[in-house]
């Protein structure tokens, strides 16, 4: 039997994630809702805080520890639990099998209904949730669909959807406080090494690194030295960590003595070069950046990329989108070529023939005999046309500002270059040359 | 006697046919593939993209004179989310370095250099390059249209054109392909297999 428990803040959180910590603290299955409501899985808690109403007053004490003052509603499903926290002050507890009783009586707008909906609703006359329930499932399905019979269901309080896992993003913090106050920058380097420890340690639990650490000085008489650091690479080594920090502390030393520290570290997931054995090893995070950077100062951003194809049968379609080196596992066994076995009689091997693009399109001066062409001459090529298939027509876009039409012809020239022809209803252009 | 299992090539490896001429190309060394237009050589590079990619390999292409078509290399077999296309727009210093950048950075089995008639790379740049190379496991192809004499590649591949094919009787309908033949012009790394200079290899490129 599921008992879900909804946890109201009627207060603003000091943190945002304090709400949904304090339902951690008591459930491993939690989602958050939002704006100040989470909904936690009260299944089987028994044993470790006691009945339902134990377990509503843990969640109070929880809550106000951290100066958040809340409404526990507890029931079967999602929307019996809102139900119940919103209308009762403290705790309200829903007895098991009793949410579609208990949601008769409350208006529609529990249900969050959109605007389309909430209309038709009210001129059937529909206002609670029990009238919603008890209209006839067939008629419902015909006049809104899955979408009304959904909604009778959690009228009914039945909520077949699981609770949706929510984590909070981990902080990686760490502070100390030095009563007596820091007046040198040595103590402060030390304490600050200390943190970095306790930082890099947490973030290698969690097999993550950093790549960029900030830290704050409390000072005494109220003033605030901060900092940041941004590593070349992401790193979780605490040595490292601790000689930027002394570098960058020497280099802007705090104006007065210090009270407290706190150090914050940006964690990011570092990709291994190699993730297993039966992967190919793929370019270092760290020196991929670096020749990216180099080759985009070196032909600019919109020259590098992986190419993608797009979804258009316009010639040359397409984009060059951001590269991002991924792994691909490695099937065992490979795959066979896709193209046909070699003719070992004859000692020929085959495979795909390749265009090489001339961008753009060179503009080249067409001979034409019986509507064939018959010379070509431009820019990259010039020659008597010997063979020739063509013309292929192909149009799109027709419906847009930029339609395209054009008529291409494969032909091979005199002196045995194979190359591509294209005539868009106005000039002729030599699109490509096969190689 | 038994073969050792590091040296069986993997399942769908031909060991005859382009798989084997692929399978010359040395690791951290300098290779070219030459040719002039309509002889395949561009078609033989796809190929081994193709090859290197769905292997799960990373492959780099330094576009001198921007031609790549994704379509041809797509319809080769090449996965394209694993290239890096590097466009230069026709500059020759700037394709230089960018191979040389990427010779530099681990990680990518190939690099392809495609030059056409930029090429060939000068000799000072071929040193470079070469020394780019040593130690690495990339290996690096220049595609040009000619030559060079006095070049540094460890392995040069030229391509000749045969014949194309055409489907249809008279009127031709349609260009079925090119038949090609890629031969070994010059190995620095088995002078005396049967893999050495002089073997060739005929190929049917087909649209």
């Amino acid at each position: 039997m599921t008992r879900i428990a909804c946890l109201l803040a009627t207060n603003e959180p000091a943190r945002p994630t304090a709400l949904l910590q304090v339902a951690l603290a008591h459930s491993p299955r939690v989602e958050d809702a939002g704006a100040g409501r989470v909904y936690l899985d009260a299944s089987g808690l028994e044993r470790l805080f006691g009945d339902e109403p134990r377990l509503a007053a843990r969640l109070h004490e929880a809550a106000a520890a951290v100066a958040l003052e809340t409404r526990v509603g507890i029931a079967g499903s999602r929307i019996a639990a809102l139900a119940a926290a919103r209308r009762g002050a403290g705790t309200t507890i829903v007895e098991p099998g009793g949410d579609a009783g208990y949601l008769a009586p409350a208006p529609l707008s529990l249900l969050e209904l959109s605007e389309d909906v909430a209309a038709r609703l009210s001129r059937w006359g529909l206002r609670t949730l029990g009238e919603l329930a008890a209209l006839p499932t067939a008629g419902l399905f015909e006049r809104l669909g899955g979408e009304g019979v959904r909604l009778q269901r959690l009228a009914r309080g039945e909520d077949p959807r699981p609770l949706a896992s929510s984590r909070p993003v981990p902080l990686f913090e760490e502070s100390v406080d030095c009563a007596w106050g820091m007046e040198t920058l040595e103590p402060v380097v030390e304490r600050m090494r200390e943190l970095a420890v306790r930082v890099c340690a947490g973030l290698s639990a969690r097999g993550l690194a950093a790549d960029a650490f900030e830290w704050v000085c409390r000072l005494d008489g109220g003033g605030v030295h901060d900092g940041a650091l941004a590593p070349a690479v992401p790193m979780t080594d605490p040595v490292a960590v601790a000689g930027l920090l002394r570098l960058a502390l020497e280099a802007r030393p705090p104006r007065g003595i210090v009270q407290s520290l706190t150090l914050r570290a940006r964690p990011v997931r570092v990709i291994p070069a190699q993730e297993s054995l039966t992967d190919r090893s793929r370019p270092s995070p760290r020196l991929l950046a670096a020749t990216l950077n180099r080759l985009v100062a070196l032909v600019g951003a919109d020259g590098i990329g992986a190419p993608a194809l797009l979804d258009s049968h316009r010639p040359d379609a397409v984009a060059l989108g951001a590269y991002h080196p991924h792994p691909h596992p490695l099937p065992l066994p490979l795959p066979l070529p896709k193209q046909p076995s070699p003719l070992r009689g004859e000692g020929i091997v085959s495979s795909t023939l390749a265009l090489r693009r001339l961008r753009p399109p060179a503009p080249a001066a067409v001979t034409l005999a019986s509507g064939r062409p018959v010379a070509l001459r431009s820019s990259r090529l010039t020659g008597r046309i010997v063979a020739g298939v063509g013309p292929w027509r192909s149009s799109g876009e027709w419906w847009s500002q930029h339609p395209w039409l054009r008529d291409e012809w494969d032909v091979e020239l005199a002196d045995g270059t194979l190359c591509r022809l294209a005539h868009d209803g106005s000039a002729w252009h030599l699109a490509g040359i096969y190689d | 006697m038994a073969i050792p299992i590091e040296s069986l090539p993997p399942p769908g490896w031909d060991r005859e046919g382009i798989d084997g001429l692929l399978g010359l190309f040395p690791p951290g060394r300098l290779s070219e593939i030459v040719g002039p237009r309509s002889s395949g050589g561009s078609s033989l590079l796809l190929a081994f993209i193709a090859r290197i990619t769905t292997s799960g390999g990373q492959v780099a292409f330094v576009d001198g004179m921007d031609a790549l078509d994704p379509a041809s290399a797509a319809a080769a077999g090449a996965d394209l989310s694993a290239l890096l296309w590097v466009k230069c727009a026709g500059r020759l210093r700037a394709a230089l370095s960018a191979a040389d950048l990427l010779a530099r950075c681990p990680g990518f089995p190939l690099v392809v250099l495609d030059l056409d008639e930029l090429g060939p790379v000068p000799v000072s740049a071929q040193i470079r390059l070469q020394r780019a190379l040593e130690g690495s496991d990339t290996i690096l192809i220049v595609r040009s249209a000619r030559h060079r004499e006095g070049s540094g590649a460890s392995l040069v591949v030229a391509t000749r054109r045969l014949a194309p094919r055409w489907m249809g009787l008279r009127p031709l309908t349609r260009l079925a392909g090119l038949r090609s033949e890629a031969s070994i012009a010059r190995s620095r790394l088995h002078p005396l297999s049967p893999q050495g200079e002089g073997r060739t290899w005929t190929i049917d490129w087909t649209l």
